[in-house]
């Protein structure tokens, strides 16, 4: 692991006023890597992550694309540079169908600038079908599909551009049972692919199928970066609730290394 | 959802004319009919073709600040300083001409006056982040000083046969002089204005269609949140919205006030009334994301039939007055029907 990360976040802050919404925090993330972002509602986790996603400002700090210092001043400069989010409100335009909302930002267009909604249309029924199979709505507004074909856009949408690294905020949270382990199968594949991987949950279980280290927050601080075979689950739901590993932790792991 | 709300992509022949995919046009369109066979039955002078292009006329001011009006209001906003912004511009239009600039440059200025004005409004909206209402209604009343204040609220006329072309000229017009020395009118010709409405809802229909100005017009007032996070420079696409409509504004104005030869700073109160109506009659949702060029011109017809219609019928100002009234409460509760689960 001497390559140099794909992603560096050094030393970020963001202050709202006087709230320290992220208080200088430090993290990376591999080629190949997902991790596992927790930590309580208003831990700052969705914060740091609208940092690395170009939607907010950080207040200090510096972030490192392949060791490349980088400035995000808007969503389309991180995309610029690979990274992708898929949100967990989605951000879908409900009165726009599929491949609109698929392409919104940077819709494909003709010689003479007209949009080209042929070619999105068949680039959206390529990508939707290998996503899932069944889906036919490609005409409808997305207002009208279910929650579970909604989220398909959502993640047809980051991963069709040459993407590098996403940041999935929540993103089993509105599934149902096969929704979600389609998602599992996804990760998986995307991170074989070299893709980096952040996961934002509050469910540990996701967290431990899926991660491959996980990095705890507590009132805007980071206070734990652990691979996944280093701590149990107890271990982490310390961190989330009090900041801190248990007491015997260290000793568990001293003799579980020897 | 509605069949209206997919029709932001459907530029073809049947998004141009009426009775495309949309119910709502549909419907528009047959109480469009209704009022024609109506004021028809009604009224012998209703139905001839000195009537109907004395709507067209009517009309063709409506449907220019009904196509920008639909603009704004597709984005989420709205903008009630068309009126105003109108008046401004034939004034200004007016003054360079009495300034010496011939008349198509000074109809120009008119038209770059209207334009600063909806670029005005953009810019306090977004960059002061002033909701449209409030930013609109203070240009109104801006718009509305300037072209008073600079005319001394006194109309200008006088301004000679050129400028008055644009307002009361005619494509194929056929005229035949008597023996008597009157002209005889054989044809009365296609209206300019009616032209001017024609290429300018067509190019408004292509600019929300087939570019991605438009594309990004329907998703910033479909989800301005989720536009922004998509990489939508939603300032900017706003601001566009809001100078086209303070241009088309501005042209509206300039036809108008040739029409009548004699710029007005008085001219084009309630207005934007009448475009916003025409815009939610035609099935523009004020909530944004929704709304057509074509749904916009029937409902500029419809007022604007209604308007000569009840004229012809010999109805009073205020009772004209009352009844759009209720066809807009109307329109936008049949609206509302329609979109409830």
């Amino acid at each position: 692991m001497s390559q140099t990360p794909l992603v560096e976040m050094i030393d970020i802050e963001k202050h709202f006023g006087g709230i320290r919404a992220v208080d200088h925090v430090s993290v990376d993330l591999r080629e190949g890597e997902v991790v596992g972002l927790l930590g309580h509602n208003g831990a700052g986790k969705s914060c740091l992550m609208r940092i690395l996603s170009g939607a907010m400002a950080p207040s200090g700090g510096e972030i490192r694309i392949r060791g490349e210092a980088v400035h995000f001043s808007e969503p389309n400069d991180a995309r610029d540079m690979g990274v992708e989010t898929i949100y967990q409100t989605l951000a879908l335009a409900d009165h726009l169908d599929a491949p609109a909302n698929l392409f919104l930002g940077r819709e494909l267009k003709t010689r003479f600038g007209n949009l080209d909604d042929k070619a999105m249309l068949k680039a959206a029924r390529e990508v939707l079908a290998r996503l899932n199979p069944n889906f036919k709505n490609l005409h409808d507004p997305v207002s009208s599909l279910s929650g579970g074909q909604r989220q398909v856009i959502a993640i047809a949408r980051a991963i069709y551009f040459d993407t590098k690294v996403l940041i999935m905020d929540e993103p089993t949270a509105a599934l149902g049972p096969s929704e979600t382990a389609m998602v599992a199968g996804l990760i998986k594949e995307l991170r074989s692919a070299g893709i980096g991987i952040f996961l934002v949950s509050h469910d540990i279980h996701d967290v431990f199928d899926l991660c491959d280290r996980v990095v705890v927050m507590n009132k805007g601080r980071l206070v734990g970066s652990h691979h996944i075979d280093e701590v149990s689950k107890d271990d982490v739901l310390s961190l989330i609730v009090k900041g801190e590993l248990p007491m015997d932790w260290s000793a568990r792991n001293l003799k579980a290394a020897q | 959802m509605s069949d209206a709300t997919k029709s932001y992509k459907s530029f073809d022949a049947a998004s141009l004319l009426p009775g495309g995919a949309s119910i709502h046009r549909l419907s528009a369109l047959m109480t469009l009919l209704l009022l024609v066979v109506g004021f028809a039955l009604s009224s012998q002078a209703f139905f001839s073709v000195n009537n109907g292009l004395t709507i067209l006329l009517q009309t063709s001011v409506i449907g220019l600040l009904g196509i920008g009006m639909t603009m704004v209001i597709i984005t989420g906003g709205i903008d009630l300083s068309v009126g105003s912004v109108l008046a401004l511009s034939g004034v200004v239009s007016a003054l360079a001409v009495k300034a010496g600039l011939p008349v198509v440059p000074a109809m120009g200025c008119g038209i770059l006056a209207g334009a600063a004005c909806g670029a005005f409004n953009g810019l306090v909206i977004t960059r002061l982040r002033i909701p449209p209402f409030v930013a609109t209604l203070g240009m109104m009343l801006i718009a509305r000083g300037l072209a008073l204040q600079i005319t001394g609220a006194v109309p200008i006329s006088g301004l000679g046969n050129a400028f008055g072309i644009l307002g009361n000229g005619a494509l194929f017009r056929m005229v035949e002089m008597r023996p008597n020395g009157f002209p005889k009118v054989i044809f009365p010709g296609i209206p300019y204005p009616a032209i001017l409405l024609l290429i300018v809802a067509i190019a408004g229909a292509y600019l929300l269609h087939r570019r991605q100005i438009g594309r990004h017009i329907f998703a910033t007032g479909s989800n301005e949140e989720a536009s922004r996070l998509s990489g939508v420079r939603v300032d900017r696409t706003k601001l566009y919205a809001y100078t086209i409509s303070g241009a088309l504004a501005g042209l509206a104005g300039n036809v108008l006030m040739s029409r009548l030869v004699t710029a007005q700073p008085s001219e084009g109160v309630m207005y934007e009334l009448d475009a916003i109506a025409a815009a939610v009659i035609g099935g523009a949702s004020l909530s944004g994301g929704v709304g057509t060029i074509s749904g916009t011109m029937i409902g500029a017809f419809i007022i604007g039939i209604l308007r000569n219609g009840l004229n012809m019928s010999g109805v009073s100002a205020f009772i004209q007055q009352i009844v759009i009234g209720l066809v807009v409460i109307g329109a936008v509760w049949i609206d509302q029907i329609r979109n409830r689960p």
